[in-house]
């Protein structure tokens, strides 16, 4: 039996290890580096360039270098808003695919190259090939997430052995060394485009995950994006005549690499000067980005992993003080305030010991390891993230697998004709947390067949089965017939999605013609809304803004009124939105003003 | 049907400490583990962890494995009560969150997220009574237990009562629960 590798597929860097003598190596490719940048570029002619060489060129080449493809990977179109990239990506019969010049390339065919070079660096450092591998996936993966990053590591060549979760695996990382503690821990683990928050119990040698919760579109590159944004207002403040050229997808790279560099400093720095040299012309632009400017703009966004938190804690029945650790795991983790923010989350100082980079794909090493009995006496017992369940009449999702159920599990449901000589029914596969069919990812659909028989005699038995690997099967059996099938699942979005677009542009153009006057009536609400609102934001925390930004509150404001007068009703919904981001961080000083209370008020 | 407490190795009774069954359901997975052939049993054995470590379901399973059925029944009157009171928070809750989530303007949704502050201690409120129904019954469950082993067929009537009034006040718990913190998300 050959061995297998652990492989961390991560939306920002990729890492490959092997177990050597019951410890888990990372293996360091050509250039003595361990982490892979998980980025691909995709010369025009000649073959593609991955990691390190790739990741240079995406200033020079921002459309054809590829770079957070996993937050595509399993995605369906229209699931939640579009994402600034700067390379094309386009929805072709339900599916997010990536258009480089004539090219149309699935993610998953993407992250196949990068796991490509993975397995060419293990096979050079270990002398011979291997093709058997565990990989990592953030834990609120769903199954069509999980199913595609299993065929991307198939398309490399790879038997994908198990598909373990990322704050497990840092977990088994952390765990190792202490195989006959007793131990409540929590894996905070905040990367590049996922968040995921898991609970543990660790066992003597028993690694049991009680709970997971999370977020696959949260991370480092939300912080950067809204960086990116703040550097952009700073330099229209400078040069209003930039405005325009701003908005190049170049440019927008440009800025990207720098407001990253920028921010990756500011966790040990206080002060970093942003220096832009020939922004435009011999323009050039500096600025002295604080780390407190920073934190303003990554609160928020640190502040949506609360929920989540809150959320884990209760499945496992856990209070804070309960927990005998908490460890943090990802590159976004390094900024001070996210360790004050867990801190407070969590009621104790966060353990910083593993290496935020390192942690995931040590652990899923050793879980290869765990599989080909290498490393024995651990036990694993992983969960399902998600609720799955089934669509029931009127539209609402019917639980079959609760969240948090330990893996793998399997769950029965009886059904049976409603009329007679009914032939099929269709049954619709859910899985997520809400309570409207709709509002949940569908994972697809099949038809269940039955005898033709009177009415409410037929019984088929439909089966699901979460495998260990967080996927899932369905198995029907016909117990009058005694008859069994696996059942596939097909895709339920089967019409171009480009025609439904088109559609529902269309629609909306004609909607527009009459309802103009509704258009202008619905803005000019909103900014008798908003209006006083903001003034009395104002006097609220007024005080806790510079003068700059008061003036520029005062400009977004005063535009408002002038559009009130002039009965044009774009500029008037143009006016609210600008006063509406404008307005972003002074919400955010508000919120904070009432949590701060209501923390006292508990005291 | 499959005798979930046979399974794991545990005493057939209503009261089963954690410890003794985490203790058991880990050294059978542990032996499952080694074992790849027996990755069927697997299933088996989670599920049976499932249904033994939840009081309420675990119940259910025992008074089945008995008497044939789990026997149901109608909640006491004094949960009825509270039940009515819990809904008309909920309700309240639902409605506010709602306008709240429905709200674009991160502005305006910051002062009426002020203004919400008095939905938190009403949720706080039912879910520290609904904590403590919940630990009244599994107070009472020990004593059950021991009536158990005195008188099996006597003390089937309560322990169904407990299950089902268990299962209700574990599922408005969650409910208010995922108020409270659809509260903090909305923030
Ligand atoms: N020192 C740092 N300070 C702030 N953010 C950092 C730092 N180092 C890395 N990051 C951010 O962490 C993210 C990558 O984290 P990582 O755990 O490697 O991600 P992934 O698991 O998604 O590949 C990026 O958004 C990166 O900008
Ligand atoms: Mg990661």
């Amino acid at each position: 039996m050959s061995e297998i590798v652990g492989i961390d597929l991560g939306t920002t860097n990729s890492l490959i290890g092997v177990m050597d003598s019951g410890f888990p190596i990372l293996i360091a490719d050509r250039d003595g580096s361990r982490l892979t940048p998980s980025v691909v570029y995709l010369p025009e002619n000649g073959d593609p360039v991955v990691g390190a060489p790739a990741d240079r060129m995406r200033a020079l080449m921002p459309e054809r270098t590829l770079y957070s493809v996993k937050r595509l990977i399993g995605r369906r179109p229209g699931e939640s808003e579009k994402e600034d990239f700067p390379f094309a990506v386009r929805s072709v019969n339900g599916r997010m695919l990536l258009e480089i010049g004539d090219q149309l390339l699935k993610p998953e065919e993407v992250s196949s190259l990068l796991l490509k070079k993975l397995k060419a660096d293990a096979e050079t450092s270990l002398g011979h090939s291997v093709d058997r591998a565990v990989i990592s996936v953030p834990a609120y993966f769903n199954d069509l997430q999980r199913q595609a990053t299993k065929s991307a590591g198939e398309l490399a060549g790879f038997t994908i052995e198990r598909i373990i979760n990322e704050p497990t695996a840092a977990a088994l990382a952390y765990g190792l060394d202490r195989l006959r503690d007793r131990s409540k821990i929590a894996v905070y683990d905040l990367g590049g485009g996922t968040f995921d928050i898991s609970i543990l119990e660790l066992n003597e040698g028993v690694f049991r995950v009680l709970s997971t919760n999370g977020n696959t579109r949260l991370g480092g590159d939300d912080i950067d994006r809204e960086l990116v944004r703040l550097l952009k207002e700073r330099i229209i403040g400078r040069y209003p005549e930039l405005r325009p050229e701003l908005d190049d997808r170049l440019f927008f790279a440009r800025i990207r690499e720098i407001a990253h560099a920028a921010k990756l400093r500011l966790s040990t720095e206080d002060v970093v000067q942003v220096e832009i040299p020939f922004l435009s012309g011999n323009r050039s632009f500096s600025y002295a980005l604080t780390r407190m400017e920073l934190e303003a703009i990554a609160r928020p966004i640190i502040r949506r992993t609360r929920s989540h938190c809150l959320r884990s804690l209760d499945d496992a029945k856990l209070d804070p003080v309960k927990l005998d650790e908490v460890i943090l795991v990802g590159g976004v983790t390094r900024m001070p305030i996210v360790r004050q923010f867990c801190a407070e989350v969590f009621q104790r100082l966060p353990n910083i010991t593993q290496n935020p980079d390192e942690a995931v794909a040590a652990g899923a090493t050793i879980q290869a390891g765990i599989l080909s009995g290498e490393v024995q006496n651990v036990v694993l017992l992983d969960v399902t993230p998600l609720s799955l369940g089934i669509e029931t009449f009127g539209g609402l999702m019917n639980v079959i697998i609760p969240r948090n159920t330990t893996i793998p599990c399997k769950a029965g449901e009886m059904f049976t004709n409603a009329v007679a000589n009914q032939t099929a029914m269709q049954i619709v596969v859910l899985q997520g947390e809400r309570e409207l069919a709709k509002d949940n990812w569908e994972l697809g659909r099949f038809n269940l067949e039955f005898e033709p028989v009177p009415k409410g005699i037929a019984r088929v038995g439909v089966q699901f089965e979460i495998d260990a690997d967080g996927i899932l099967h369905v198995l029907a059996r016909d117990t009058r017939a005694g008859r069994e099938k696996v059942v596939e699942l097909s895709s339920a979005v089967d019409v171009s999605d480009e025609a439904v677009e088109k559609m529902i542009a269309e629609s909306l153009d004609h909607a527009f013609e009459d309802m103009s006057e509704r258009v202008w009536a619905e803005a000019v609400l909103k900014s008798n809304e908003l209006v006083p609102a903001v003034r009395s934001a104002l006097t609220l925390v007024g005080d806790q803004i510079n003068s700059e930004d008061q003036r520029k509150i005062d400009v977004l404001v005063s535009e408002v009124e002038a559009a009130l007068k002039s009965h044009d009703s774009q500029r008037l919904k143009k006016a609210n939105a600008e006063l509406d981001e404008g307005t972003q961080h002074l919400a955010t000083l508000l919120i904070d003003r009432a949590m701060n209370e209501a923390a006292r008020r508990k005291k | 049907m499959i005798d979930y407490f046979a399974l794991l190795g545990v005493e057939r009774r209503p009261a089963i400490t954690e410890e003794i069954l985490k203790g058991a359901y880990f050294r059978k997975s542990e032996s499952l583990q080694s074992d790849p052939s027996e990755s069927g049993e697997r299933f088996a054995v989670n599920a049976a962890f499932r249904i033994i470590a939840n009081p309420a379901t675990r119940i259910q399973h025992l008074l089945t494995l008995e008497f044939g059925e789990p026997g149901g029944g109608q909640i006491g009157a004094d949960l009825g009560e509270l039940f009515g009171s819990i809904v008309k928070v909920l309700q309240s809750a639902d409605h506010q969150l709602g306008s709240l989530a429905a709200q674009s303007s991160p502005i305006l949704r910051a002062l009426e997220y002020q203004r919400l502050e008095g939905l938190r201690p009403q949720l706080e409120q039912v879910e520290k009574e609904l904590s403590q129904r919940e630990s009244g019954l599994l107070a009472e469950l020990v004593r059950l237990d021991q009536r158990w082993l005195e008188n099996t067929a006597r003390t089937r009537r309560p322990l169904a009562q407990m299950a089902l009034d268990l299962t209700f006040v574990q599922k408005w718990l969650s409910q208010v629960r995922e108020r409270i913190i659809r509260l903090e998300e909305l923030a």
